[in-house]
């Protein structure tokens, strides 16, 4: 890649100074796979992706989430992991992912990576234990039945592909419980040298200097009969354990959760309110992305105003995360039925497109590749409440791939210039391990980096000025959020505040112009200042005070207060 | 502070704010009367709601026009000095002292916020606050624009006043019923937190009155209200001629069914807390006979209805052949996309008053919650047509999709209903077919006298509810 502009690194403040640096972040997800590949194996690698710090600092992101690394047979994309404390040779070495860990602390980007707590692959050593030698050290390291009738309560996550919950093992002559593919044993967390096992894992990355986990698929650790296996209790203790441990040892560490659930139920996971959170100071706030794809499909703002409503207040300490997009499909699970149908018809018009309960594209194919809605949409991931997590890819507009199995076809390789496999990697092209994007609208020939480097009225220079602009008024990621409505209800303007730094944010959901009338009684006197472009806008006054937006237009504002005047 | 009860007045102000009133009532929106000259203004009750800062009268006024008698209310703020921000509302000087309408005065209306907060009365005015409700007492005012019979203002983004204009004797249907609902805990409506009794002594009759004056809610801050959400849903129709109404993105049946739901629910409560009953044959024949009135009335007003006369008399033939008993209850009255808002807690009703037109005794009477239902099924119609009327004069395609979304979203309205009440308005067949009827004929006059580009949005449903009579069927 080209050298960027980049002034001088800004590296990392000092560990315990910052607990809260969370709160204000820009994540990115970057899949090591499909990054960059260093050594022409056709696979991204982790000297790759150190390679590309420079982009990632250039574009503002203060945050990588890197998706398992881990030594795995790679039947659920690393998901399965067979080591927890290994590197996937094809990935580097432990040595590798140092030495990228601390060039990003150079450059002040912090990294989480994901940490599956529920199961392991069935090829990782302590299965292979459990399964030989049942009375062996890990013979009680998995959840072993003599009949698939334990736990009837408890659903099938991934109908496509199981039908139980258990599965036989031939070796055993056992059944073995497991919440996903039956390749990934569950690890049964009633055995107290499990949960052992398991902090001394997450101590191992610590100890290497990550700034926090993405825990996988938490909801699931432990099992009891007549529930459904979901959130118990046992689970949230071990948690609070988990965190306990980061505390006491690991300052500025986060812990993100995954529990795909309504925000009401999430927000266990944060712990204990009165003392500011004492589990995972993030979660992911899974429906309100569904929700902005509805409202603008439907230009009606309630699909995002209702659930923002819904949503209960969160624990001092604590942040959620959205997203717009990520490397698994666009879950439809926090959608009515009828939504569900809706959104399949809508975004998914070939039956290839839908995965489980989802729908598996990228963001901007998901839009017909309209520029302005693909602002729009990021605008609104930008200004919500919570810590927004782009995908990699996404900030060019890259397309996906529905001819790739499961999920791979939004996981195809970045596609940084128009040479040879995009740039990615000089292997010859039928190495390549995920083959890069080549359609007439997306393929990296017209959709790459370095084209859009040039060309600074791109996507990507437009998401690196709201990124910026997103870091320099702290109500983003800190302050109250406040739904505007208003008489129009094709437009959702909301503000956000934070002690004096006011912003004010106006979206039209509507393929067609829109005029507006707020309510800004409360800022009486307040001058609007265009954030992206510092234009001045009217005085706010006593009346309702009008905005005009294009067809899918937005503003950002923020709100100055009247100055004091200065007397002589 | 004292009551002033008119004659006994020892501020002569008043009555030279009664002389101002004549030529500035004529120019407020709510003032009824405009077809008319004012002969006179009479103050029938004063009330000093504060005494300086401004000072604050509460008048209630009867209005002389030919001798037909309305009674208003106009509450007014004196003041030493003009302020510029009140100037728009100005209405004269009296005794040396600027006269404006208090409710656009933030001092004055902060004064009755006060008084609802600490239901702090006076010889003639009641101010009543609902049980553990919390008023907004410092929070300003603003007055809203858009409202057409009443003068509304709110509160900070809090609490919304309703200051009915006109009075009429008796109980205030709109207070009453969003009393009770409000302490039957229904969630469908805007919680009542106070509201104003007034009493006043007729001048005519020399009789004592009272009436419901204004009545204090929660102030719905997100919303929209119903007939915005559904046009936005037409006009996104409208401009994909290839698409039919549940294939395009601004599809709005999730919404009419989810409003369907809320009127049963709204409907169920006020059945429970507040009086119903039943109608015998004799009782719907006599229904039937005043639909029948209203049609032959209507015939003189717009001829173009005559081809249809038999077939729409003959809905109101069923329901006079109905066996009964029909069960009955408080309504609503009024009921179209204009009275429901949509907010993120799904959708609140509004205005319980009944159609302003009717005496108040007619507004309160009785019905059956199928004609709320015919209400807000015309009112699919009329949203599905007005652009039509506006934008797409004689547009077939358009006029296809029109009906196509009307009919969409009347069953999606039904459906609704039907899965909050346990029974299917539909299934009332005759009822609702009168119902619709009798509010087509209502609405075919109402367009031919005031909007008659508007006409042809009642006549499309008059051809569907009646199909012009062929002359073997004439009598």
């Amino acid at each position: 890649m080209t050298a960027l502009p980049v002034d001088g690194h800004h590296p990392l403040p000092a560990r315990g100074t910052d607990p809260e640096w969370f709160k204000r972040a820009v994540f990115y997800e970057v899949l090591v796979r499909s990054f960059k590949d260093s050594n022409s194996d056709g696979a991204g690698d982790l000297k790759g992706l150190q390679e590309e710090l420079d982009y990632l600092e250039w574009l503002g992101v203060d945050c990588l989430w890197l998706p398992p690394f881990y030594t795995s047979p790679l039947r659920d994309g690393g998901y399965d992991v067979a080591d927890f404390k290994g590197v996937l040779p094809e990935f580097g070495t432990i040595e590798d992912f140092h030495e990228f860990l601390d060039a990003a602390h150079a450059r002040g980007i912090r990294v989480i990576i994901d940490f599956v707590m529920n199961h392991t692959s069935d090829a990782h050593p302590w299965f292979q234990a459990s399964r030989t030698d049942p009375t062996g050290p890990y013979g009680d390291f998995y959840v072993w039945s003599d009949s698939d009738e334990a736990y009837s309560d408890a659903r099938i996550i991934f109908v496509d592909t199981e039908s139980s919950n258990w599965t036989f093992d031939p070796i055993r002559k056992q059944y073995f419980w497991h919440r996903f593919f039956g390749h990934q044993p569950d690890l049964n967390y009633d055995n107290p040298a499990v949960q052992d096992a398991v902090l001394d894992a997450l101590r191992f990355w610590l100890d290497l200097g990550i700034d926090g986990f993405r825990l996988d698929a938490v909801p699931y650790l432990f099992e009891r009969e007549g529930t459904n296996c979901e959130n118990l209790p046992e689970t949230h203790a071990f948690l609070k354990r988990v965190r306990k441990v980061v505390d006491d040892e690991y300052p500025d560490r986060v812990l993100l959760c995954e529990a795909n659930q309504w925000p009401a139920d999430v927000v266990e996971y944060f712990g204990d309110y009165a003392v500011g959170g004492d589990e995972c100071q993030m979660a992911f706030h899974f429906p309100v992305m569904p929700r902005i794809f509805m409202a603008v499909r439907r230009e009606s703002r309630y699909p995002v105003s209702e659930i923002m409503e819904q949503t209960p207040a969160i624990p001092d300490g604590c942040q959620w995360g959205i997203f717009l997009r990520n490397h698994d499909e666009l879950t439809l699970e926090m959608v009515t039925d009828d939504e569900r149908d809706y959104m399949w018809a809508e975004y998914a018009k070939d039956p290839r497109m839908k995965a489980n309960i989802g729908i598996r594209r990228r963001l901007a194919p998901l839009l017909d590749n309209d520029t302005n809605q693909i602002e729009l949409f990021t605008a609104m991931l930008l200004s919500l409440p919570g810590s927004p997590v782009l995908y990699y890819g996404d900030e060019i507009g890259m397309g996906d791939n529905i001819w790739l199995g499961d999920r791979d076809g939004v996981r195809t390789p970045m596609q940084w210039t128009p040479d040879r496999n995009a740039g990615f990697s000089t292997c010859d092209p039928g190495r390549m391990t995920l083959p890069v994007v080549m359609d007439a609208v997306y393929g990296y020939q017209v959709t790459n980096v370095e084209a859009q480097l040039q060309n600074t009225s791109s996507l990507l220079h437009w998401t690196r000025n709201m990124i910026q602009a997103r870091k320099e008024n702290p109500a983003f990621g800190l302050g109250d959020f406040t739904d505007l409505g208003g008489s129009n209800p094709s437009v959702l303007s909301y503000v956000r505040r934070f002690g004096d730094d006011i912003v004010l944010c106006v979206n039209n959901l509507s393929r067609f112009p829109q005029p507006v009338e707020l309510d800004l009684r409360r800022y009486e006197g307040y001058e609007p200042v265009e954030l992206l472009g510092g234009v001045r806008f009217p005085l706010i006054g006593e009346l309702p005070y009008l905005l005009t937006l294009g067809s899918h237009g937005f503003y950002w504002f923020q709100l100055r207060a009247p100055l004091q005047e200065v007397r002589a | 502070m004292t009551d002033r009860p008119v004659g006994a007045t020892t501020d002569p102000r008043v009555e030279d704010v009664a002389r101002l009133l004549v030529p500035w009532l004529h120019a407020q929106r709510w003032f009824a009367g405009k077809d008319r000259a004012v002969d006179g203004v009479q103050v029938v009750a004063a009330s000093l709601l504060r005494e300086s800062g401004p000072r604050v009268w509460h008048l209630v006024v009867d209005v002389d026009q030919a001798g037909a008698h309305t009674l208003y209310q106009v509450p007014v703020s004196l003041r030493d000095e003009h302020v510029d921000r009140l100037e728009h509302v100005f209405i004269g000087e009296a005794g040396g002292l600027a006269v404006y309408d208090a409710l656009h005065d933030k001092d004055a209306t902060a004064e009755i916020a006060r008084r609802i907060d600490g239901e702090q009365g006076t010889e003639l005015l009641d101010f009543h606050r609902e049980p553990g409700a919390e008023v907004p007492v410092d929070a300003p005012s603003i007055v809203l624009t858009g409202e057409q019979s009443n003068t509304s203002l709110v509160y900070g983004d809090i609490a919304l006043l309703k200051v009915f204009r006109r009075i009429a004797p008796g109980t205030n249907p709109d207070v009453e019923i969003h009393d009770a609902l409000t302490r039957a805990g229904c969630e469908h409506v805007a919680a009542l937190l106070g509201w104003v009794d007034g009493r006043w002594t007729d001048p005519t009759t020399g009789r004592q009155e009272q009436a419901g004056l204004a009545m204090l809610q929660t102030f719905l801050v997100t919303a929209t209200d119903g007939w915005r959400l559904a046009t936005t849903s037409v006009r996104d129709l409208y401009a994909e001629g290839d698409l039919h109404a549940d294939e395009v993105g601004g599809d709005f049946a999730g919404e009419s069914r989810r409003l369907g739901l809320a009127t049963a629910e709204v409907h169920r409560v006020m059945a429970e807390v507040l009086p119903s009953g039943e109608l015998d044959a004799a009782a719907l024949r006599a229904m039937a006979v005043a639909m029948r009135g209203r049609l032959e009335a209507a015939l003189e007003v717009v001829p173009t209805l005559r081809p249809y006369a038999a077939a729409l008399n003959s809905a109101y033939d069923d329901v006079a052949e109905l066996p009964g008993p029909v069960p009955v209850q408080r309504i609503h009255g009024d009921y179209h996309l204009g009275q429901v808002m949509r907010t993120v807690r799904g959708w609140k009703l509004l205005d319980f008053e009944g159609e302003p037109e009717k005496p108040l005794a007619e507004r309160v009477q009785l019905d059956s919650p199928v004609r709320d239902v015919a209400g807000m099924l015309r009112s699919f119609d009329y949203a599905a047509r007005h652009l039509l009327v506006a934008d797409h004069p004689g547009s077939e395609q358009i006029a296809y999709r029109a009906t196509e979304w009307a009919e969409r979203n009347r069953e999606s309205f039904c459906d609704g209903y039907a899965a909050g009440a346990g029974w299917d308005p539909r299934d009332q067949r005759a009822l609702l077919r009168a119902y619709e009827t009798d509010k087509v004929v209502y609405e075919a006059v109402y367009e031919a006298r005031n909007r008659p580009a508007w006409l042809p949005i009642p006549l499309a449903a008059v051809e569907r509810l009646a199909p012009a009579s062929t002359p073997e069927e004439l009598p």
